[in-house]
Parts: structure tokens; C-alpha cells; sequence
């Protein structure tokens, strides 16, 4: 019996094993199919259905591996050999990866379905027995059952363990280029709708895609082919279980796609906003392709069914595609990511270039806006902020920038980041380093206080655009003054009140607890510059010596623009402290009114003795700028003897002053102003406009045609060696000619008359010229704010030696404190730190002091 | 002798007397209020006074935030013994300041005549001399020349005193116990 039962069992095994052979090796025969059920059922029935189970697979995968798999690999097996130069021909070649892909999958999954169609006859014939012996059912059950999902995991880890490292290279090379052809054909059909059918796609949100796209027709065919093709890829690997590896591929062939668009599209052009475009892009191209692909493979069915209860907080999110209609939750996640990579994208991308963005800045306003809507998704302002240091320090605080750049720049800057952050938080940590290194810059309050007055934005080339003058800044603070008047009248009602606390935001997280909050950090540009300089007052004393100086050299009376810029310095700074410039004005206004006053009533007394003073100069020719000297900024006075006749005048113009204004007394000052003049020689005459002493130089010449330089610097008045400087103006001008006197140092000029000298003289001269004029105009009449400084310095270098005597070596915080303490006496000790340190490093440079471990010490 | 040190006993009272004054002038100062503002008005003068004129040889300075003490410096004279040196020097004023002269005494340790080892100095002018007309200027000086010519009948250092005839060795000792200030 038991050896029947053995015979039986190998017998009906032995049928089993050549059937099932058949059934493998067969060409889609699946006949064998009504003759396997019984030896199955034999077979199960003296309990080997596992024994069945397992060798059957056991065949399926041996035939697997050795005919499609094999197959499979071959495929790609040119690629997988090349070198990696070999690599990227076949990266170029037209067809590469689609043709082989789909082919080969083609060829597998026919295998995989044969394959398959023969488990399923196994299945059946197990689950035949099992419908037949229902008490038996528990261990059939379990074969019948296992089968399927046992075979696809067979294939998937056959196929897994068998991956040359290349495959998942070739398929994100396959995604890419499919969705590149994809987005030329998108981008085509998104332009054309883009101008014909915008209002359609508005107003489509709930039609699907396809009838969203049916407009053309052709693309659209030819769109959906495509994505059909991709998707039927895609099905075929998902089929053979590299659904995950497929996954990364086709996302990070879109992720690279996005980044080339975004760069595309962002580029180095600031002047356009991008953001929309790239936003517009990803639904009509990624979104799209995903879209469809998830319809396609059936993802996406399940849209507001079930698995709406599941929806993750950051899909909650109310959104409608155009031409996609309700979303599916996994498009709505695509469409976060995508976005939020886009926002990285463009704000790296951006952050970048910050400096050149803001080196073109209003220009270059779209690109901030872009930045700013990054910023605010992504939240990651602090890589602006260490990027933005890195390149300033880098590129714009080195010793080759000019003051008026970096300025211009810290101007921009404030600007642009005040766009970007209102509340000046990260403004502060950027113009932190560009303050700190300004200061140590001299010219630092110069620059600013032409920035402030000049309106052509203080840049010497006259490159400066509107956006950068400081002047316009201080207009625009002077109506947000009166503004902010208005306001805190109307601020009362209870209503603003409550929507200011409404709108209250917390400081960003890496706000600087120390340095305050945001009621504090209003972002000012004119108080940022102040800031720079240290005080209001230096930046006061700055511009009063400018104007000083331009009011000096102003030969009418115009001053309508200075002011104005006045007003608006008055409304910013306070009226006391620009008091002094006032009175200047208000001397320039009296002074066009008394030199009117004075010159009719000259005029008057001179017509009486009419007849008299022919050749004489009337006082028509002469104006008077009559300044309260003691608001001025101390003037370089310089002795000067001008001729007998203008002397006259002057004098006649200062006993008319004194009768009109008694008490008070004219004092000349003859050495500033301006003269104009004309000389005349044989056949031609020249006009000029120089200084008061070139023209008594040149009025000499009038008596005398020749003179040697030490006589005519005892009849004019100056030392020597000023002659010398001021007379090469006119031998410059071709008008003197200088040649050896009785001394060495002593020469003799001697006026040119003939025409062709002249020309001569004026060609070889024309270079000289040019320096000679710029020399001239660094000729001051106005003692510059760093002279008056060392000036009084000087008062308190005597303390300081003192001090250093007593003490040895001390710090420049003590000396500071010193001199504030002990120094109270007429003049008082009233500068900054940084203005003591910079007297004290000319002292250093003296050779008075010297610095050893940050102390001062007396030099020995 | 016994007169010397006699000397010696009377002005070894001062640095006592001295010590227990130290705090007392800040405190009267501020209590009697216009009195005390009047000597540091007088002292703030004296300071103008003494950095402008520029005395060579001669300089002090009100020590830290107190007007009421100085540090003061004096150079030794050229063709003394003391050639080449420099003397730090403490000045402390009182509130009786001018009417009651400042104490005074050697920083820098000084081996002189008049100068004891604590740096006290027997000076006329700064005990029964003194009177308002004087000023730090003047006290900076009379030191300033009494290194130069001690009172060799009054000494507190009987060993220099004893030395001043020759001086060549007066002058090896003098460098010998010079200690410069930093």
C-alpha cells in the first residue's frame, strides 16, 4: 500500500514536472492547462501542494532568468560597457534610451504575461482542488493565494539582483530628454495660449486636461502620445517592481528640468520678474506631465473619495489648476514641491548675484520682489545675509572702491533690503561691516554731505542716477514728515489702533535680541548715513564748510537751490543745529540787497563828479558778498595789494557800507572771489574768470610789460614762492612768458603780444594747463573741516603730552575720558572718540607718540 | 644732629597726618559745596596753566578721576647729579588748598639728602614757607631745584647727606637706587 502510495505520488510528480515543463517552455501554449488540474490535484491530495508550489516557481524563475532577463540586460549592456566618454555619445544619439527602454520592456513584459497566464493555470488548478475538498481548505488556500504576489516578488528581485549599476542612470537620462521634448511641445501650445486662449483657461478650471488642450488639437495629440508612451514605460517598470527607482527618476528628471527653466528664465536679466513665469511654467508643463501620467497609470482616481479624510496639512491648501480641475492630493504635494524647489532655486540663484542686483538696484527691483517672495517661503534670509557679507567684503570694501561707491552701494543697498525685510533686521547685519569700514575711511562725511546736497547724486563722473541721491531721500523723508504729522492726528481713532496691533508681526528669528526691537529699527537711510559719521554734528560742520565754500565762489546771487536743501536739512537735523548755515543764506540775501543799495547810491555820487573818473572802473562791475563772519567757518586769509584804482573802489564801496549800515564796518577780504576780465592785446582779446590775485598779478602788466618776480611779489603783497604758484596760470594761458631773471630764483615775465607765440605757447602749454587748473581748484578759501579740527586739536595735544608725562602710556578710552574730565576750561573737551583717535594716529605720524599694545606713549 | 632728627621725627608725623587726610578732602569738598568748588575751580587753573606754559623739566596731572590728586613728573636738572633721571611724584591737595599746602612726596624712590626712604620730602616751602602765592607750578620747581642744592643741615637721609661732598659717588649711589617709572 505505502509502496503504491510512493510509486503513485513519483509517478504523478514525474507527470507534473514534464507539464509544467511544457507549460514554460511552450510558445503561449496554454493547453497543457485541462491536463495539469488532475496531477495537481493528485499531487495536493497526498499533501505536496507546497511541494508543487515552489517547484513550479522555482522553473518560472530559472526561465526567467535565463531567456527575458538575460535578454533584458543585453539590451543596455553597450551603454553599461562604455567608458564614460562613450557614455555621453550615446546620450546624444536621437532615439538612445527610448527605442532600447521600450523595446526591451516590450519583449519582458510579453515574457512576464506568458508568464504569468502560466501561474494563473496553477492557481486555477489549486484552486479547482481546493473548491472540491472544502475541509482541506487551509492549506491550499494558502498556495492558490501566495502564488501571484510570491512570482512578482520572484521578478522583481531577479531583476533587482541582476541591475547593472548604469540602469537607473539610463532612465533618468530617458526622463529627461522625454520631458524636454514634452516642454517644447507645452511651451509651444502654453505660448499660443498664453495669447489666444488665456480667458479660456481662466475660466476652464473644472474641464480636465484634455479638453482644456483640445484647442490644438495637434499638440495636443501629439502631447498626449508622448505622455501615453512614457506612461506605458513607466507601467512596464513599475510592472517589473522598479516602481521606486522610477519614481526618482522621472521626479529628479523634472527637479532638473525646473532648475534649467529657472535659470533660463532668471538669468542675469534683474529687470523683469520671473516668479510668475516660473510658477506659470510648472502648471503648464511638470503639472501637466504629472497629471496626465498619474491618470494614465489610474494614481489619481481616487480624487475627494476616501483618502481626502488622510490629507496632509501642507495639501490643505485651496487650489485648482487651470485645465486640471480638482486636483488629486498626490498633484497637489507635486505642486508644493515643485514650487518650493523652484522658490530655493531662484533665491540661490538670486542670492548669488545680490551684489550686481543691487549694484543696478532700481533697475533691478524685480529681481529684489522675486527675492523677497523666496525668502518669505523658504525663510532662509540668513544665507542672504552671510553670502551678501562674503561678497561685499570681497568685492566692495577693499581699498581699490572710491567712498562715493561704496556709498552709492550702502545706499542701494538699504533700499533694496528694505524690500526685502522691513523691519531691518537683516539690513543691519549686512551694513554693519560696510559702517565699520567707512568709518575708517577720511572722506567718508565729504562724500556724504555731496551726496546730500549735490543733485547730481555727488558721483564726479556723473554716472549717479536719481535712485541714489540722498537728496531726493531727504524730500521723500520731509512728506513722510508731515505724513506722520497728519497720521498722529488722525491716529486717535480707536479703529487704526487696533489694525496696527492687527498687523503686528514678531521680529524674525535672527533678530539680535541686543540691538533692540523693530519700533526701534525704523529703516532710515539718512539716519543710517549719520550713523556712519558718528554724529549729526560733524556731519553739520561737513556741510556748513561746503557751503561755506560754494556760496564764496558764487558770483550772483543765486542760492534758491541751497535753500531748499537747507529747509529739508532743518527738518531732518533740527533747525538749532543749522542755525549757522541759515545766517550764511540770509548773508548772501542782504548782501544782494545792500549791494544794490550801495552801488545806485555810488552811482549817484559819481555821476555828480561825472567827467572825473573816466578811467576810472565804475562800481557797476563790482559785487560784494558781505558775510557775518563769526557763523562762517574760519577763511584763509591772505594778504594781497590789489591795484590802486580797484583799491579805490573798495574802499569807496566799504565808507558807503559804513554809512548805511553804522555801527558796522566793511572788512575787505581781497583775496577771495572771482574776477572776470578781459585783456586785450594787438588784434584779439581774451576773457578769464580767476582768482582776485591772478588778476593783480596780470594788472601789473599794464604798467610795465615786464617784471621780475621778487619785485612784483613786494608790489602785490605775497611771498615768493605763492607768485610763482599763481603766476604759471597766466604763462599757462600763453599770456606770460617766462624766462631767467638777474638771480637764480628771481624771473623775469614779460607779456607775449604776437599771435603766433601765443599759439605756440598755448599748444606746448595745453597739457600743463589742465594740471594747472585742477590745482587751482583745490584751492580753498574755506579752512576744510579736518584743518579746523587739527586746529583745535592742537589746544589739547598740550594736555595729552601732560598727561603721558604723569601716566607713561594710556589707553585712548582713558585720554578720552581724561580730557572730558580734566579739560573743561575754555575750549572744552567736546570731540568723539574717533576724532581723538584720528588726532592722535597725525601725532603718531608726527613722531610726537607712539602705539605700543593699544596704549599711547610719548616718543624718545 | 638731634636737630636732624628731630627734623626727621616732626615730618615723619606728615605721611600719618597725611594718611588719615587722604580721604578727607574728596568728603569736604563735597560738603562744603561753593568752598570746595572754588579749589577745584583754582586746580583746574593751575592744570590750564601748567600744560600751556610748557615748563620743561616739570609736569603733572590730576590722577584718575579726582582733581584733588596728582601725579607729578620733574626731570633732573642738567649738571646735577640727578642728570638724566625723571621723579614721579604724589601730590595730594585739601580742600584748605591754597591756604594749606599740598602734600608732596616722591613716587619714584630718590636718594637725596631731604627725601627719606618713604619718599617724604623735608621742603620749607611745603611745611611753615608755604603760602597761597605758590602753586603746583612753583612746588614743581622748588623740587625740582632742591635736587640740585640739598638742604644738607636739615637731612632725613643722613647717608646722603653724609655722601653729597663727593659726587662723584653721590652720583653712583643716585643711579644705583633710581628706579624709573613705567
Amino acid at each position: 500500500m505505502e509502496q503504491d502510495d510512493a510509486d503513485g505520488s513519483l509517478d504523478s510528480w514525474a507527470r507534473f514536472c514534464s507539464l509544467s515543463n511544457e507549460l514554460l517552455g511552450g510558445d503561449g501554449d496554454l493547453s497543457v492547462g485541462p491536463r495539469l488540474a488532475p496531477v495537481v490535484a493528485d499531487l495536493c491530495t497526498r499533501g505536496l501542494a507546497t511541494l508543487v508550489r515552489d517547484y513550479f516557481l522555482h522553473s518560472l524563475e530559472e526561465t526567467f532568468r535565463n531567456n527575458a532577463v538575460k535578454k533584458f540586460w543585453q539590451h543596455f549592456h553597450p551603454y553599461c560597457n562604455a567608458s564614460p566618454v562613450d557614455r555621453i555619445k550615446f546620450c546624444v544619439k536621437e532615439h538612445w534610451p527610448e527605442e532600447i527602454l521600450s523595446g526591451a520592456l516590450e519583449d519582458i513584459c510579453l515574457e512576464k504575461s506568458y508568464q504569468e497566464k502560466c501561474v494563473l493555470v496553477l492557481v486555477h488548478a489549486l484552486q479547482s482542488y481546493e473548491d472540491r475538498t472544502p475541509k482541506r481548505k487551509f492549506k491550499a488556500v494558502d498556495c492558490s493565494s501566495s502564488l501571484m504576489p510570491r512570482y512578482q516578488l520572484m521578478v522583481s528581485s531577479v531583476l533587482l539582483t541582476t541591475l547593472p549599476l548604469s540602469f537607473p542612470e539610463i532612465l533618468n537620462v530617458y526622463f529627461k530628454k522625454k520631458l524636454e521634448e514634452l516642454n517644447i511641445i507645452m511651451a509651444g501650445s502654453y505660448e499660443s495660449d498664453q495669447l489666444g486662449n488665456h480667458e479660456l483657461f481662466e475660466s476652464s478650471n473644472t474641464s480636465d486636461w484634455h479638453s482644456g488642450m483640445d484647442i490644438d488639437g495637434q499638440d495636443v495629440s501629439e502631447s498626449s502620445c508622448l505622455v501615453k508612451n512614457i506612461g506605458k514605460v513607466v507601467r512596464d517598470l513599475r510592472c517589473l517592481g522598479f516602481t521606486s527607482m522610477t519614481e526618482d527618476a522621472y521626479s529628479s528628471a523634472i527637479i532638473w528640468l525646473l532648475k534649467s527653466k529657472v535659470y533660463e528664465l532668471a538669468g542675469d536679466d534683474y529687470r523683469v520678474p520671473v516668479l510668475g513665469s516660473v510658477k506659470k511654467w510648472i502648471q503648464a508643463v511638470p503639472l501637466q506631465f504629472l497629471h496626465a501620467l498619474l491618470t494614465y497609470l489610474g494614481d489619481s482616481v481616487d480624487y475627494d473619495s476616501g483618502s481626502s479624510g488622510l490629507k496632509s496639512p501642507l495639501a490643505s491648501r485651496p487650489s485648482s489648476f487651470p485645465g486640471i480641475g480638482v486636483p488629486s492630493e498626490a498633484l497637489v504635494r507635486w505642486h508644493m514641491r515643485l514650487e518650493y524647489f523652484a522658490y530655493e532655486t531662484l533665491q540661490d540663484l538670486r542670492i548669488g548675484k545680490l551684489f550686481e542686483i543691487i549694484v543696478d538696484y532700481p533697475e533691478s527691483s524685480p529681481a529684489i520682489e522675486d527675492l523677497k517672495l523666496c525668502l518669505e517661503y523658504t525663510g532662509q534670509h540668513s544665507k542672504l545675509v552671510d553670502s551678501f557679507i562674503s561678497s561685499l567684503r570681497y568685492r566692495l570694501l577693499t581699498a581699490g572702491a572710491s567712498t562715493n561707491d561704496i556709498l552709492h552701494q550702502y545706499v542701494s543697498t538699504i533700499k533694496a533690503l528694505r524690500t526685502i525685510d522691513p523691519t531691518g533686521v537683516f539690513l543691519e547685519a549686512v551694513g554693519e561691516p560696510i559702517r565699520d569700514y567707512l568709518r575708517g575711511r577720511k572722506d567718508t562725511i565729504k562724500c556724504i554731505v555731496t551726496m546730500l546736497t549735490d543733485g547730481s547724486g555727488g558721483n564726479a563722473s556723473g554716472t549717479g542716477n536719481a535712485g541714489d541721491n540722498l537728496l531726493e531721500e531727504l524730500n521723500r523723508d520731509a512728506e513722510n514728515q508731515e505724513n506722520a504729522d497728519y497720521d498722529n492726528h488722525a491716529n486717535i481713532d480707536e479703529k487704526q489702533a487696533w489694525l496696527n496691533s492687527e498687523s503686528w508681526e514678531p521680529d524674525p528669528v535672527e533678530a539680535d535680541p541686543l540691538k533692540g526691537s523693530r519700533n526701534r529699527r525704523k529703516v532710515d537711510i539718512l539716519g543710517l548715513m549719520v550713523s556712519i559719521i558718528g554724529s549729526k554734528d560733524q556731519l553739520v560742520n561737513e556741510y556748513r564748510v561746503m557751503l561755506a565754500e560754494k556760496l564764496l565762489n558764487k558770483s550772483d546771487f543765486e542760492i534758491d537751490s541751497d535753500i531748499r536743501t537747507l529747509e529739508l536739512l532743518k527738518i531732518h537735523f533740527g533747525e538749532s543745529s543749522m542755525q549757522k548755515c541759515e545766517i550764511m543764506l540770509n548773508d548772501l540775501i542782504d548782501s544782494k540787497r545792500t549791494n544794490s543799495n550801495i552801488k545806485t547810491s555810488l552811482l549817484k555820487t559819481s555821476q555828480t563828479v561825472a567827467g572825473q573818473e573816466e578811467a576810472e572802473i565804475s562800481h557797476d562791475v563790482l559785487d560784494a558778498t558781505i558775510i557775518s563772519s563769526n557763523f562762517w567757518p574760519p577763511i584763509q586769509t591772505e594778504d594781497l595789494v590789489v591795484p590802486a584804482s580797484v583799491d579805490q573802489l573798495l574802499s569807496d564801496y566799504a565808507k558807503r557800507f559804513h554809512q548805511i549800515k553804522t555801527p558796522r564796518k566793511l572788512l575787505w577780504k581781497k583775496n577771495l572771489g572771482t574776477v572776470k576780465l578781459e585783456l586785450e592785446f594787438e588784434g584779439r582779446s581774451m576773457q578769464f574768470t580767476v582768482a582776485p590775485v591772478h588778476a593783480a598779478i596780470i594788472m601789473r602788466f599794464q604798467e610795465k610789460s615786464s617784471w621780475t618776480s621778487k619785485t612784483l611779489a613786494t608790489e602785490i603783497g605775497i611771498p615768493m614762492d605763492s607768485l610763482n604758484r599763481r603766476i604759471s596760470f597766466w604763462t599757462s594761458k600763453g599770456v606770460l612768458t617766462e624766462s631767467a631773471g638777474p638771480d637764480a630764483d628771481d624771473h623775469t615775465f614779460t607779456v607775449v603780444d604776437s599771435m603766433s607765440d601765443v599759439n605756440k605757447n598755448s599748444i606746448a602749454n595745453e597739457r600743463l594747463a589742465e594740471y594747472q587748473m585742477t590745482e587751482e581748484e583745490g584751492e580753498s578759501s574755506v579752512a576744510s573741516v579736518e584743518e579746523q579740527l587739527k586746529k583745535e586739536m592742537t589746544v589739547y595735544e598740550k594736555f595729552i603730552i601732560g598727561m603721558l608725562i604723569n601716566f607713561g602710556s594710556m589707553s585712548l578710552d582713558r585720554i578720552h575720558n581724561t580730557l572730558k574730565m580734566f579739560c573743561i576750561a575754555e575750549p572744552s573737551y567736546d570731540k568723539s572718540l574717533q576724532q581723538l583717535q584720528s588726532f592722535l594716529s597725525g601725532l603718531v605720524v608726527d613722531e610726537k607718540l607712539e602705539t605700543r599694545d593699544g596704549l599711547y606713549l610719548l616718543k624718545r | 644732629m638731634a636737630r636732624g632728627e628731630n627734623q626727621e621725627s616732626q615730618t615723619g608725623n606728615v605721611p600719618a597726618a597725611s594718611a588719615a587726610a587722604g580721604p578727607k578732602p574728596a568728603s569736604s569738598a563735597a560738603g562744603k559745596g561753593a568752598e570746595g568748588q572754588s579749589v577745584v575751580r583754582r586746580l583746574q587753573s593751575e592744570l590750564m596753566a601748567l600744560m600751556m606754559g610748557g615748563d620743561p623739566g616739570v609736569s603733572a596731572f590730576p590722577d584718575g578721576d579726582n582733581i584733588f590728586n596728582w601725579v607729578g613728573t620733574i626731570a633732573g636738572s642738567a649738571g646735577t647729579a640727578y642728570e638724566g633721571t625723571s621723579y614721579r611724584l604724589a601730590l595730594a591737595f585739601t580742600a584748605e588748598y591754597p591756604y594749606k599746602p599740598p602734600k608732596v612726596r616722591f613716587d619714584t624712590p630718590c636718594f637725596h639728602p631731604n627725601v627719606d626712604t618713604h619718599g617724604n620730602i623735608c621742603l620749607d616751602i611745603l611745611q611753615d614757607k608755604w603760602s597761597s602765592a605758590y602753586d603746583v607750578r612753583t612746588i614743581l620747581l622748588s623740587i625740582q631745584s632742591l635736587l640740585g642744592e640739598p638742604n644738607n643741615d636739615s637731612p632725613l637721609n643722613t647717608q646722603a647727606a653724609a655722601l653729597w661732598a663727593n659726587q662723584e659717588e653721590f652720583r653712583k649711589m643716585v643711579e644705583k637706587l633710581y628706579k624709573p617709572a613705567a
